[in-house]
């Protein structure tokens, strides 16, 4: 069987097309063999974290077998524009479908689903009322309530570009001190917990992604959790940080044509709808149909493009660092 | 049967000299490689704008991997030690059981304890965070190989010794003390060793339990930043760390070299313990593994309703691919280990010796660090990426084979290689009748931690593994990363029986040596 493994490389000039992917679900290995029975085309499938793809994408070079690369975070898809990871794609069935904000302007790359960082509440320890901005979080009055994720989640690298993108790095300093004043220590290593502790009152206010709340109150939760969760209020800041999954095809792409066809399939409202229910996110277009999102109610994204994201990522980083965001 | 000398001599023939020596100089050049590739291609890395500096937060790191080291070095060793003592030595209700039981903790990678432990603690209003936890786990999953190596020399302690010692009226503390102890030393220090390689080395369990570490420094400091210089900076640390730690321990020992010649069926009279004693030794031994069971079947039993099972023949798949691999790795790692330890210790020249060590130091270099220098290499060649996980696996664990072998031919006296040669044996004929059939156990015991420390194994599998090549670890710890604990339970219970059923072969091993 060894054997067989070392030598199982394939690399016939059959239809297929190479995927590197920084998500993890089952319900997208679904959808990839949808997309072969409908176009012939098999999907070979990697999946990894975003940063280990991008340097393996890297050091293999010309030599890459990858045909797209799927990321789960702007900052990370613009990283890989910028490194000249992809290559420009012309497809008007993609410029139709992903709205302009979403997309490389020189088509090097294109949202797949949306996803927002709200702040969420325990009403039983702060009004939700109090709060219309990411700038609220600072008031003094939060002392001791606020619980965040540590800086090395990119959720929150993302939403300080966010940030520093509108407000400049003066007062996203400011910000951050008060955000870091607040905090009751120590800082979470992942969103879950968090939220749990925010249901039980350990905390009084967080920023989480929607889908971790989403999954806390789907049929997959606990009861536990559920309950915990449904004592959860999301409130939509004005503006909300939104981030996104993102694909392209890549520079040395030897399946060029089939990665152009599966991105346009993960893309059309049919298939985009399954893609982005596998992990409760948000289509490229309007909220979607999930009840649990719904119930949320509807945001207003921010205007920072995921190119300034990207850009601003490593000011960011350093303004955690500096204000002792650990 | 205790005794003092100097090095063993060379009896090698002349002529088969430089073939032993090639050989070991073909393995260490595998062994060295990939870490080489990797400094060559930092060093024309264009300087980051910090230069060579060790990052804001790289003071740290070392810091918290420095008192992860510690902590963990002196828990394991006590445990292990401890238990390695109780389990061979002494005799009380449920002892063969307790002594299996402790191959359980092996079979958990940390990085699950840690994620379902905090899942855990996080649903019932208690926060799971920090270094002490660290420690605690760390201990919990690793002190197994001190527990492995130290028990296998207890138990071939030659009986002789004991009865000897206890008819000089000594206690069973004094010749724990005084006998055992010493006698064991190497094979602890290989243990605790080997332990330190897997700390400095730990990725997914410190980061959850947010310790800066110089593994998760390395990671950002390359993949994050960009900064591969910088990385390999931080590696070169994590490296001098344990080599320093490995020649310390080792120099430590060269001063009181004691061998000792097990015999197979010299029937040693136990220390039988009973009442308090016993109850006190059910307890010593059963805490550890019950503790590392528990924490992931006490989520399963609350959270069974989240458990998310794949299709059982994507179940059959990915146990199949683990099992292959580690099998292979076994393997490749076991000969290069016997070939290493046996040539430098027929053959003591420097570069022999030199080589020789260093190729068992791989283990001390952090796997997303190794599979960078693999790539670097295996690009430009095209080298099929199986062929270089295999040979990752290969350079990684050789260490841990060669650790216990080391140990284990330090124990026989190298009078009876004298004695053999001198008898007209061929130094093959030495190997084979003698020194294989000493050696079972370390190569035992070997084979079987580098098959779990495979099956577990993550850096280098999700660096190098080519598409829809999936392996349990790997689910384990993408579903874990994802915080779907629910969907990462069912891979890792798989790696745990695989585990288990790995460590009863060992048990025939263990036992006859009673």
């Amino acid at each position: 069987m060894g054997l067989a493994l070392l030598t199982g490389c394939s690399n016939a000039r059959k239809q297929e097309v190479n995927v590197y992917s920084g998500r993890h679900y089952n319900t997208d290995k679904e959808l990839y063999k949808q997309f072969t029975a409908q176009t012939g085309i098999k999907v070979n499938l990697l999946e990894g974290k975003d940063d280990e793809l991008i340097v393996r994408l890297k050091s293999e070079g010309s030599g890459s077998p990858a045909d797209v690369l799927v990321l789960v975070d702007a900052a990370r898809i613009q990283r890989a524009r910028q490194e000249e990871l992809f290559q420009p794609i012309r497809s008007e069935a993609l410029n139709r479908d992903v709205p302009a904000n979403l997309r490389d302007p020189a088509g090097n790359w294109f949202a797949l689903t949306r996803r927002a960082r709200p702040i969420m509440v325990n009403p039983a320890l702060v009004d939700p009322a109090s709060l219309g901005t990411y700038a609220d979080l600072a008031r003094p009055e939060l002392k001791g309530k606020l619980c965040l994720r540590n800086r090395a989640s990119v959720y929150n690298q993302s939403l300080v570009a966010d940030i520093l993108q509108q407000k400049g790095a003066a007062t996203t300093r400011t910000w951050l001190q008060g955000l870091v004043a607040n905090v009751k220590a120590p800082f979470f290593t992942s969103d879950t917990p968090m939220l749990r502790a925010l249901g039980r009152g350990e905390c009084g206010v967080t920023v989480a992604n929607q889908y971790y709340l989403a999954r806390m109150l789907s049929d997959e939760a606990k009861p536990e959790d559920r309950a915990l969760a449904q004592k959860i209020k999301v409130v939509f800041p004005r503006p909300t940080h939104v981030n996104i999954t993102a694909a392209g095809v890549t520079r040395h792409a030897r399946h060029k044509e089939a990665a152009t066809k599966l991105i346009e399939f993960l893309v059309s409202p049919s298939s985009g709808k399954g893609y982005a229910a596998a992990n409760n996110e948000y289509p490229l277009k309007g909220f979607g149909d999930n009840p649990i999102l719904n119930s949320f109610g509807r945001f207003e994204p921010s205007p920072v493009s995921a190119d300034q994201l990207a850009r601003g990522n490593r000011e960011a980083s350093a303004l955690m660092v500096e204000t002792g965001w650990k | 049967m205790t005794l003092l000398a100097p090095r063993p001599l060379p009896r090698v023939t002349p002529s088969s000299r430089p073939v032993l020596t090639a050989v070991v100089v073909v393995i260490g050049v595998f062994a060295l490689l990939p870490l080489a590739a990797l400094l060559l291609d930092a060093a024309f890395q264009p300087a980051m704008a910090g230069g060579l500096g060790l990052g804001f937060d790289g003071g740290e790191q070392i810091r918290g991997t420095l008192v992860l080291v510690l902590g963990e070095g002196v828990c394991g060793a006590v445990l292990g030690t401890a238990i390695g003592w109780l389990t061979a030595a002494c005799r009380f209700p449920g002892r063969r059981w307790l002594r299996i039981a402790q191959l359980l903790p092996l079979a958990f990678p940390a990085y699950l304890l840690a994620a379902s432990l905090i899942d855990w603690g996080s649903s019932h209003g208690l926060r799971i965070h920090g270094m002490g936890w660290a420690v605690l786990l760390l201990s919990l999953a690793n002190y197994t190989y001190v527990f492995l190596l130290s028990t296998e020399s207890f138990s071939i302690t030659g009986g002789q010794l004991l009865e000897a010692s206890r008819s000089l009226g000594v206690g069973p503390w004094q010749a724990f003390r005084r006998v055992a102890l010493p006698i064991a030393l190497p094979a602890i220090g290989a243990g605790v060793a080997l332990s330190a390689m897997e700390v400095v080395n730990e990725l997914g369990a410190v980061r959850l339990l947010g310790v800066p570490s110089l593994s998760a420094g390395i990671l950002d400091r390359w993949q994050v930043e960009g900064d591969p210089r910088g990385a390999a900076l931080l590696s070169l640390i994590a490296l001098a760390i344990v080599v320093l730690l490995v020649a310390a321990e080792r120099s430590l020992r060269q001063r009181s070299r004691r061998w000792n010649l097990g015999h197979a069926n010299a029937v040693a009279q136990a220390y039988v313990l009973s009442g308090w004693r016993a109850l006190l030794a059910q307890l010593v031994a059963a805490l550890p593994p019950l503790l590392a069971l528990a924490i992931p079947l006490v989520w399963v039993a609350e959270g069974w309703r989240n458990l998310l099972l794949e299709p059982l023949a994507e179940q059959l798949t990915l146990a199949g691919r683990s099992l292959a691999l580690a099998l292979l790795a076994t393997l490749l790692t076991a000969v290069a280990a016997l070939l290493l330890s046996i040539i430098r210790r027929w053959s003591p020249q420097l570069v022999v010796r030199q080589l020789s060590f260093l190729a068992g130091m791989g283990y001390a270099v952090p796997g997303s660090v190794m599979a960078l220098g693999l790539m670097l290499i295996g690009g430009p060649w095209a080298l099929s990426p199986l062929l270089l996980l295999i040979w990752g696996y290969g350079v990684r664990f050789m260490a841990v084979s060669k650790q216990g072998l080391d140990a284990g031919l330090e124990r026989i006296p190298p009078s009876i290689d004298e004695s053999a040669t001198s008898l007209g044996c061929s130094w093959t004929q030495v190997l084979r009748r003698v020194h294989l059939p000493l050696l079972r156990g370390p190569v035992l015991v070997g084979a079987l931690m580098v098959f779990v420390d495979v099956v577990k194994e993550l850096p280098l599998t999700l660096s190098l593994r080519p598409f829809d090549f999936d392996t349990l670890a790997v689910r384990v710890f993408q579903y874990a990363s994802d915080e779907r604990v629910g969907a990462a339970m069912a891979p890792a219970l798989v790696i745990m029986a695989l585990g288990v059923v790995a460590s009863l072969a060992l048990i025939p091993t263990l036992e006859s040596r009673d």
